[in-house]
Order: C-alpha cells, then sequence, then structure tokens
C-alpha cells in the first residue's frame, strides 16, 4: 500500500522529521488564505499515487496569492475526487540528497541508501553511477545502530551540523520502516536548504499489504485504486491486474500465468484482465467470474495446474457460477492437477470441452478473440 | 539420499488439523512420509491419520523427535511457528503460507541462520522427493506429472511446477527431488542455497530452476555455476519475459524494479554462465534431451 504524500508527511512529523509548512486542500473553497498561511512562493502538489508529477504537470510553482489560487484550482480541476493538494511554503534550495531504507532478501536485512545526487531518478543514479550511491546493511533485529546514521551522512559529505541533523532524521525515520512494516520509505529530495537546515521535501511510504491485518491505522480504502473493480478484488482479498488486450486470464498460480501471459504475446494475442484463482482463492471461481464479467474480455482462459489449488473444487464452482451467471464470452479451459480425473464430466455440464496442453488452450483462446465480434 | 527430506525424515506438522492440513497430510503418508506428530494449540488428544496431536511443538518432539517441520499455518502466524520449531532444535522447517509480511520474513532469514536450520518458503507449494516422500501439496500421484528419475527441480511457483514436471515426464524423464523455493518477495531459503544440495546428490545428474521476473535468484545462481559451485547441466524456465514494468505479475517476489531483476538480466545471466534457458515450458524437455543423453 503506497501513501499518499500528505500521508507520509503526517508520519515524517510525528517521528520528528521536518518537513516544510504546508496545508491539504481538498477543494476550491479551501484555498482561502492558503498562500498566508504557509508563506509565500508555494509548491502546490496534486496528491496522486502515480510518479512523474512535475512531468505531468501536477507540481506547479507559484510565487503571489493569486497564481496559487489560479494554479490550484486549475489543477483541482484536473483531478477526479480523491486526496486533493498539498500547497506548500517552497524551500530556499541549496543541495538535494536522497534517502531511502527497504528490506534486503539476500542478506535478511534492511538497506539504507543514500546518494548525493538527489531529486533525480535514483534509479538512474543506480543504473549509471552506482558509486555515487552509499549503502549500509541494518540487522533488523538490533536496529540502526547512530554510528550507522553517522557514517552514512559523514558519507555524503556533509559537515558536523548537517551530520547531527541528518543522522537524527535517519534514525527517526528508521522507527517509521519498523513500526509501519514499510516495503520503502523515502525522502527525494531530502533538501538542505541555504540556512543549512535539512528538510524532508518530499515522501513516500509503502507499507506491506501482507502487514495490514496488523497495521490498524491504515486500510486500503477506494482512492487507492484504479477502478471500482480493483478494489472490489482487494475487498474480495483476490489479485486483479487490467491490461488493455481481449484476453481475460482466470489463472491460479502467479508462475503459471506469466508464463501463460508470456505465450499468448508470443502467439500474437493480448492480455485483458488477469484474476488470480489459486492458493487461498481457488474456492472463490463465483467472485472471480463475477470480476471477470465487468471488465468484458473478449474470451476467458481458465488456465490452472493446482497444487493445494484443487482442480475438481475449481471445476466444480466454475460450473454452477457459470449456470448461475451465464457469462456472455466464450470459455476456454486447461484445467489440471489435484482432482483432475474429475473435471471433464463436470465440465461438460455446460458444454465446456477440458483441454490438457497449456499451450493449446493459448492457441484457442487467441483465435477466439480474434474471432469475436466484440 | 534425496535433497532436504527422504522416507526416513521424521516430519512434524505445525497446523495439522485444519481442512488443508488434515487432506495432505493423508497424502503425505499415503506417498511414504514418516509424518510422526502434529502440533495445533488446544488440540492435543487428537490424532491426525494416527500421528497423535500435541499443543506444543517441544511436548511433540519430547515423545516424537522430528528432523523437519511443516507449516499450515496463516501466514501472519507463520513467524511464532517457525520460532517454536527453531527453539525445539528443528533444522528443516517447510512453510506454506502465502503472504508472510516482510519483516518478519527478514527476521526468520536471520533466525534461521542463527539456529543452523533452512527455513524453506514461504508461498511454496513444499518440497517432494518423488517416490519417497512429501512436505506439502504437489499432485504426486498423477503419472504424467510425477515420475521418480534424476531430474532435480527448483521452482518459485506450485502450478507452473506441474506444468513443467509433465514436460520433464513428457520427454522421458523424471524427477529426483523438488524443491518449491516459494513465490514470495523474500524467499526464507535461495536458489542459491538449495543448490550446494543437489550438486552433492548422487540421485540428481541434472537441475531444472523454475524462476521469473523479479529478485535476484536466478542470477545468484549463474554465479554459482560461474565460479564452478554448481557443475551438472542445469536447465531454466523463465516467465514473465513479456510482463509490463512495476506491475506486480501476483507473486510478490515478481516484480521489476531499479532496472534489475527484468527475464532478459537473468536469460543474460544464466547463458553467460552456461546454462540453458527455456523460453516456453515446452521447450524443457528438448533443452534436457540435449545435455542429458540417458534417459533417466
Amino acid at each position: 500500500m503506497k501513501l499518499f504524500e500528505h500521508q507520509a508527511k503526517e508520519l515524517f512529523q510525528e517521528a520528528g522529521i521536518p518537513i516544510p509548512e504546508g496545508k491539504l486542500v481538498s477543494s476550491v473553497s479551501g484555498l482561502d488564505g492558503v498562500a498566508e498561511e504557509v508563506g509565500l512562493p508555494c509548491a502546490i502538489k496534486a496528491q496522486v499515487l502515480q510518479g512523474g508529477r512535475g512531468k505531468a504537470g501536477l507540481i506547479q510553482l507559484a510565487s503571489t496569492g493569486d497564481e496559487v489560487r489560479a494554479k490550484s484550482e486549475q489543477i483541482l480541476g484536473r483531478l477526479e475526487d480523491g486526496h486533493g493538494l498539498l500547497v506548500e511554503q517552497a524551500l530556499d534550495i541549496d543541495k538535494e540528497l536522497y534517502l531511502s531504507i527497504t528490506p534486503e532478501p539476500v542478506s535478511g536485512s534492511a538497506l539504507i541508501m543514500a546518494s548525493a545526487e538527489g531529486g533525480v531518478d535514483i534509479e538512474e543514479v543506480a543504473q549509471h553511477t552506482p558509486e555515487k550511491i552509499i549503502k549500509e546493511h541494518v540487522d533488523i533485529s538490533e536496529g540502526l545502530l547512530p554510528f550507522q546514521a553517522r557514517s552514512v551522512m559523514f558519507g555524503l559529505g556533509l559537515k558536523w551540523s548537517g551530520v547531527k541533523q541528518g543522522s537524527t532524521m535517519l534514525l527517526n525515520l528508521y522507527n517509521l520502516f519498523q513500526k509501519y512494516d514499510a516495503e520503502l520509505v523515502e525522502i527525494n529530495p531530502l533538501v538542505i536548504t541555504q540556512q543549512g537546515d535539512l528538510v524532508a521535501a518530499d515522501g513516500k511510504i509503502t507499507i506491506d499489504d501482507d502487514a495490514l491485518p496488523r497495521q490498524e491505522r491504515f486500510s486500503l480504502s477506494r482512492d487507492f485504486f484504479e477502478s471500482d473493480i480493483a478494489y472490489e478484488a482487494s475487498q474480495e482479498g483476490i489479485p486483479y491486474l487490467k491490461f488493455d488486450g481481449d484476453i481475460g486470464l482466470l489463472c491460479a498460480g502467479a508462475g503459471l500465468t506469466n508464463v501463460v501471459y508470456d505465450l499468448i504475446n508470443y502467439g500474437g494475442g493480448s492480455v485483458d484482465s488477469y484474476v488470480e484463482f489459486g492458493g487461498p482463492n481457488y474456492r472463490k471461481a463465483a467472485k472471480a467470474l463475477e470480476l471477470m464479467m465487468k471488465t468484458e474480455p473478449k474470451v476467458v482462459l481458465v488456465v490452472t495446474f493446482g497444487t493445494i489449488a484443487r482442480a475438481d473444487v475449481i471445476a466444480e464452482d466454475l460450473v454452477e457460477a457459470i449456470k448461475r451467471l451465464d457469462p456472455d464470452f466464450p470459455i476456454v479451459t486447461a484445467i489440471r492437477g489435484t482432482g483432475e480425473e474429475k473435471v471433464r464430466d463436470l465440465l461438460g455440464e455446460v458444454g465446456l470441452e477440458p483441454l490438457e496442453d497449456t499451450e493449446e488452450a493459448v492457441e484457442k483462446a487467441i483465435e477466439l478473440a480474434g474471432s469475436a465480434k466484440r | 539420499m534425496s535433497v532436504i527430506i527422504d522416507s526416513t525424515t521424521r516430519v512434524l506438522v505445525q497446523g495439522a488439523t485444519g481442512q488443508e492440513g488434515r487432506f495432505w497430510t493423508k497424502h503425505m503418508i499415503e506417498l511414504g512420509t514418516n509424518v510422526v506428530a502434529g502440533v495445533t494449540p488446544g488440540k492435543e488428544g487428537e490424532d491426525i491419520e494416527g500421528a497423535p496431536v500435541f499443543n506444543t511443538v517441544r511436548r511433540a518432539t519430547e515423545e516424537f523427535p522430528a528432523d523437519a517441520s511443516l507449516l499450515f499455518v496463516p501466514p501472519g502466524f507463520a513467524k511464532d511457528a517457525i520460532y517454536e520449531a527453531l527453539d525445539a532444535g528443528i533444522k528443516t522447517v517447510v512453510v506454506l503460507a502465502e503472504g508472510i509480511p516482510v519483516h518478519d520474513a527478514l527476521r526468520i532469514r536471520r533466525a534461521a541462520r542463527s539456529a543452523g536450520a533452512m527455513v524453506i518458503g514461504g508461498n511454496t507449494s513444499g518440497v517432494i522427493s518423488t517416490g519417497e516422500a512429501m512436505m506439502g501439496f504437489f499432485p504426486y500421484w498423477i503419472e504424467r506429472v510425477y515420475r521418480p528419475g534424476r531430474i532435480g527441480v527448483m521452482t518459485r511457483s506450485g502450478s507452473l511446477t506441474n506444468e513443467i514436471t509433465a514436460e520433464i515426464v513428457k520427454s522421458g524423464f523424471g524427477t529426483s527431488s523438488l524443491v518449491g523455493i516459494g513465490g514470495d518477495a523474500v524467499p526464507l531459503t535461495r536458489f542459491a542455497e538449495v543448490l550446494p544440495l543437489f550438486e552433492e546428490d548422487p540421485e540428481t545428474d541434472g537441475v531444472v530452476i523454475i524462476g521469473e521476473l523479479g529478485g535476484t535468484m536466478e542470477e545468484e545462481v549463474a554465479e554459482a555455476i560461474e565460479d564452478g559451485t554448481f557443475t551438472k547441466p542445469l536447465v531454466a524456465s523463465m516467465g514473465g519475459r513479456t510482463a509490463p514494468k512495476g506491475t506486480k505479475m501476483g507473486h510478490a517476489g515478481a516484480i521489476i524494479t531499479a532496472g534489475k531483476g527484468t527475464v532478459e538480466d537473468k536469460v543474460a545471466a544464466l547463458e553467460g554462465a552456461g546454462a540453458l534457458v527455456a523460453d516456453r515450458p515446452s521447450e524443457v524437455g528438448e533443452l534436457l534431451q540435449s545435455v542429458l543423453s540417458k534417459v533417466g
């Protein structure tokens, strides 16, 4: 779960990490007096989860009160419902740094990454000039130790006063990482102002979805999803992805789905959506089919080769769901694995032909998608 | 001698009394797995297919020493259950749960290392020594999918494993041992950590790895081949070549970030080290035939 910038900054503030003066504005009426309150010039920042806000014109600078109002209204007009705008006092920037903490699966530690080249796409820096990134591994059972925080900050070339501020900031950031089960906490840019103060100009926090049951402060509301269907799927615990093509994939098992997705593309077909039907979801055929009907694919391809996701249970539930929901798209099935000997008879009830070979099923689906009228 | 388990391995099942636990414990025993006891807090006195159920791992292992433990517990309880097994001195733990919180996984990985234990999973279908023993839920009885042979398999997926092992059987080979590494973002044991077991296993002539986009596990395998740690023929099936960047393709671990972890990166690393890479499942059999002429 990616937090909105204003949510990340609220956590920063609670943790003692300096952020710019700012105010969250959700509608035009909330703009009165904002510029005076936060101080000019202002940065106006749309609260959306997509990246590249600057390029998309969703972050703008304004130097007068009128400009703040005009630009804010313009951005608000472009946003559908959501989290509105963050209007902040623009910082007097001397230098921009980068700072983040993520889990590091190989060593089983937390990884701090810092760079004196902040404000830009850090992936670019990592790829082309990896020597400009300072890395520090943290033993997650010990937590971040002050000497480690200091050495990161010295590594960035900061003076002693900056090192003191920066290491306190990093220790506080680590506390957030740990407390909120974060997959990412990132400050980019971390600004050094002309006055020599360190301020988090932006903030990104991603909370591990698998930890949400114990992170009661945050829950995934509709705002966090691109569509009603995606939200509905999430409420049901069903992984769902939407693409732009023809074939709806109702697959059990992400690994198999990746391969089927490739095979469809190799064969010249295209994928409309993916509803995960395996693991703990294999008893949710009806719900999965309902979701499929809402995404309106030309053809649905059901591919499973279940281990725990039993073929007999899947086939039985699917047949029941088809009888009840009567979908108007053709369905191609390759349902195999545990209990597969019962599949043929079950699917026969609704006139489905169980295929045994994944590649054959993929070809069939591509063919049907090509000839479908919709 | 098989990899991880064989028919003599004394297996404990934690969370054995649930619906899936019962269904699969029965299958495991039918295959020949030596299930000695089950553990479910509050269910002591029940039995699972004749194996007694205890309240705690300590109580179970006092009466029935165990070499390995299989966990049918939900992801939020996995860390506690794994620590309980490690505390009782169990050195091999297989955890099937999907979606163990990442911070828990990091801690478990460290704890396993300090205990000198191997914790395998999560989000795995388990471990099987074909025709001998299983901890997990592979449909070992379907003959066109599982036949004893001399190919070792390591995998990040369950359903795709069946797809690939069916191709292995179709091409005239069979499998020795299968190790499900699992599909989570932080696998508790990595491909490269299991690879030495296959290298030493006299029953394994070659290894198939079932990889996918995301992470760096396949690159680590390539390194092991390059530095001479692993010397047997290796065929990799790589899914996710056409996956859109930045999309989490179902498995938490299957996401491309920070310009690494793409299938292209992995294929280049593996092929550079001398491994063979299949674009699609049906190629796995052909590639095996090209490096291992003797069927087995």
